[in-house]
């Protein structure tokens, strides 16, 4: 089974997302897929700590994977459930630190191919992905790309999912 | 309390204060009351106080350093009928500016924890609420 998890920035959609991987694998393993860089930036250890501290006690076995996420499933041995989070930051890498950057409909097929792998080998999947979308499209051309890139995987992986919540202000809504 | 969230110039608060019947002088924006206010225009404690614009304070309070975490909550608790408005300004791109990082962060944080207290959340989108919670 997917499910999809869809919301903005500080919206409680990784609560929610662990919340129902830990439900659908009922005490079973269960894998986190951990798509950001992290490197030595201070703001992004400070945050990868909270999302362990938050997830610590729940019996998640982490794998690091920023990009080609197919691979991931190579690391998961049995019981395939897993929880990615998130695609927001697997397509910002797929694009950008492959040395040059990577063209939008490129990225989107490279992401999307990658996912569906995954899901097609796991048992349940859980995905969390992000809302950038309602400021304004006020950005350079990069951004644009990125948004319009993170924008079109997410209608893919919408498709393919069996289940699809919206969260805001931490309450979750099916819209799915 | 309540909490009512949505986009920029959704009519959040023009609904609040046509449904819940709310006078202008119990709709703050941008601040919370002062305890003197607090105590003559809810001298019992179960007055609809309107805190509107809830994220610019937010803002204020970050740049004064202050713990808006604390002192929102100590207000809701002491409000039980509050009437809480806030804008949704995490749906964009993560801004470059590291204060405007806190400041979403922090405002989205305090809007779950909030929306966990409230009896009631509605979402509110070009002048049409949606009950959420």
């Amino acid at each position: 089974m997917l499910t999809l998890v869809y919301g903005g920035s500080a919206s409680g959609k990784s609560q929610i997302a662990e919340d129902i991987i830990c439900k659908i694998s009922e005490g079973k393993n269960k894998y986190y897929i951990a798509t950001m860089k992290v490197g030595d930036d201070e703001e992004n250890i400070e945050r990868v700590e909270k999302h362990r501290n938050q997830r610590k006690d729940k019996g998640f076995v982490t794998i690091e994977c920023p990009h080609d996420i197919e691979n991931a499933i190579k690391e998961m041995t049995s019981d395939k459930n897993a929880l990615l989070e998130c695609v927001s930051n697997l397509v910002a890498n797929e694009m950008f630190f492959g040395g040059e950057i990577k063209e939008m409909e490129d990225t989107v097929n490279k992401v999307k191919d990658g996912i569906k792998t995954l899901a097609e080998n796991s048992d349940n999947l859980v995905i969390v992905t992000n809302n950038v979308f309602e400021s304004g499209s006020d950005y350079d051309p990069t951004t644009l790309s990125y948004m319009e890139a993170l924008g079109r995987v997410n209608r893919e992986l919408f498709n393919m999912a069996d289940e699809v919540y919206e969260v805001v202000v931490g309450i979750s809504m099916r819209i799915k | 309390m309540k909490l009512i969230i949505g986009g920029y110039a959704q009519g959040k608060l023009d609904y609040a204060k046509k449904k819940l019947n709310v006078e202008d002088k119990y709709v703050f924006e941008c601040t919370l009351p002062t305890k003197e206010e607090n105590e003559e225009l809810n001298p019992n404690g179960d007055a609809k106080i309107i805190v509107s614009s809830l994220h610019k304070w937010i803002r204020k309070r970050i740049k004064e350093g202050g713990r808006p975490e604390e002192e929102i909550s100590s207000f809701v608790k002491k409000n039980q009928n509050a009437i809480i408005i806030c804008d949704e300004i995490g749906n964009g791109i993560v801004p470059m500016d590291p204060f405007e990082r806190v400041y979403r962060e922090r405002t989205g944080r305090i809007l779950v924890n909030l929306a966990a207290e409230a009896l009631e959340v509605e979402r509110v989108v070009c002048g049409i609420p949606q009950k959420i919670k």
